[in-house]
C-alpha cells in the first residue's frame, strides 16, 4: 500500500535520536530497540519536521543526491513506509487535504 | 559518619555515607542486618562528602515530598526519586540494595555527563582500560589476567566527563571476580568489545561502530524520552571522543602485547 504523496510527516516525538557519522540512531525508550539510517535515510530523517510532504522531501532528496525525481519519489515513500510501520514517523493529513 | 541516628518504631535508624563516581549518598537503614551487609559491601566507599544525596530504605518518613521523575521496581523493590531524596522500599536483602543502587546511579549519572556501563576497567599507566561485553564475554577473566591491584571493578564501569576528560572510575558493583572494586578514577585510554579467539588482535572502530557496542552494554532503566535523548546524547559524545576497539584475545596475558600504548 502506497501512501499518499501529499501527507505530511513528523517524527514520533517519543523517540530518542542522534547523528553520527553521518548515520543517525533512533531509540524507542519504550521498548529500547534501536533503529539505524543510512545516509539518505538519515538526510531525510533531518528533513521530516511535520511541515514537508513525501513529494517535498523526495524533491529534497533528488537535489542533494545523484537520484532522478521517480525514483527519489519511490525510494522517499518506500523509507516512510517502513518507518511508519516501525512507529518512527507519523502522517497527518496536508492542509486542505483529506485523509484518506 | 556511620552512627546512629534515632529511634524509630523498628529500631535505631542508621545513616551510612558512600561516594560512587563521585555522587555522594547517603543511606538511612533501620533494620540492623542489612546495615550491617550494607557497611561491609560498600566499605571501599565509604566517603563523608558535602550535601549527599539522602536514600531512605524502608522508611517512608524522611521523603514527604514532590516526586522527582523518576521511578521504577524490581523484584518488588521500589525505587522513587522525591525533590527532598529517594525511596528505597521492599528492599528485603543487601543484593536488593545493590541492584536499586545501580538503577539510581543509571539515572542520576545523566546529570553528570556520565553511565554505567557493563565492563571490567584495569588500571596500566595510570589510564584506564575498559574492557565491555555482555554476560561470558570475558570481563571476568581479563580482570583475572590483570596484575593484582590494577582492577578497578569486573564487571560495572562509571565513565564520567569532567572538565573535557573521560574518566572511569570503579564501583562496587562485582562480577565473578569478586573484586570489591576500587573507589579511584583515571583518564580512560580505550574502549575494547571482547572477543574471545585463539589469537590477539584489535582493530579500532569508527565513532558509529563504538555507539553500537555501548548501547546494548549499558545499563539503564528509564523509558521517559527525555531521559533516553540524554543518555544517547552522553553516548555519541563518549564514542566520538573516546578511542574504541575490538579485541580479540586468547585467555591468557598477552593480549597486553596488542593493546594501544
Amino acid at each position: 500500500m502506497s501512501t499518499p504523496a501529499t501527507m505530511t510527516w513528523q517524527k514520533n516525538p517519543a523517540l530518542a535520536w542522534r547523528e553520527i557519522d553521518d548515520e543517525t540512531v533512533i531509540i524507542s525508550p519504550n521498548d529500547s530497540v534501536m533503529h539505524e539510517l543510512n545516509d539518505t535515510g538519515s538526510f531525510l530523517w533531518k528533513n521530516i519536521d511535520g511541515k514537508k510532504s513525501a513529494a517535498e522531501l523526495a524533491q529534497l532528496l533528488a537535489e542533494n543526491y545523484e537520484v532522478t525525481p521517480d525514483i527519489a519519489l519511490s525510494d522517499t515513500q518506500a523509507l516512510l513506509e517502513e518507518m511508519s510501520s516501525r512507529k518512527l514517523v507519523v502522517s497527518a493529513p496536508a492542509a486542505g487535504g483529506v485523509s484518506p | 559518619m556511620n552512627a546512629p541516628l534515632a529511634t524509630s518504631g523498628r529500631g535505631p535508624r542508621q545513616q551510612f555515607e558512600l561516594s560512587i563516581g563521585c555522587v555522594p549518598l547517603r543511606l538511612h537503614i533501620s533494620d540492623a542486618q542489612l546495615f550491617g551487609a550494607a557497611s561491609e559491601r560498600y566499605a571501599a566507599f565509604t566517603d563523608v562528602a558535602e550535601q549527599p544525596i539522602n536514600i531512605a530504605l524502608n522508611d517512608a518518613t524522611l521523603t514527604a515530598s514532590e516526586p522527582a521523575g523518576f521511578g521504577y521496581e524490581f523484584e518488588g523493590a521500589v525505587l522513587q526519586a522525591f525533590s527532598s531524596g529517594i525511596r528505597f522500599d521492599g528492599v528485603k536483602n543487601q543484593y536488593a540494595l545493590d541492584s536499586l543502587l545501580r538503577v539510581f546511579l543509571s539515572w542520576k549519572l545523566l546529570e553528570h555527563h556520565g553511565f554505567l556501563l557493563h565492563a571490567a576497567t584495569v588500571i596500566r599507566g595510570g589510564r584506564a582500560y575498559v574492557f565491555t561485553g555482555r554476560s561470558g564475554a570475558g570481563k571476568s577473566t581479563v580482570a583475572s589476567l590483570s596484575p593484582q591491584g590494577s582492577v578497578f571493578t569486573d564487571e560495572i564501569s562509571l565513565l564520567r566527563r569532567e572538565n573535557g576528560i573521560w574518566r572511569a572510575y570503579g564501583t562496587p558493583f562485582w562480577g565473578d571476580f569478586k573484586a570489591a572494586g576500587s573507589n579511584s578514577s583515571a583518564p580512560v585510554a580505550g574502549i575494547f568489545r571482547l572477543l574471545q579467539a585463539p589469537e590477539n588482535r584489535v582493530a579500532a572502530l569508527r565513532p558509529m561502530a563504538i555507539l553500537r557496542t555501548l548501547l546494548p552494554n549499558v545499563l539503564f532503566f528509564s523509558a521517559e524520552a527525555a531521559s533516553t535523548s540524554r543518555l544517547l546524547e552522553i553516548l555519541s559524545r563518549a564514542a566520538t571522543e573516546i578511542p574504541g576497539y575490538n579485541l580479540s584475545f586468547r585467555k591468557n596475558p598477552t593480549f597486553w602485547e596488542v593493546l594501544p600504548a
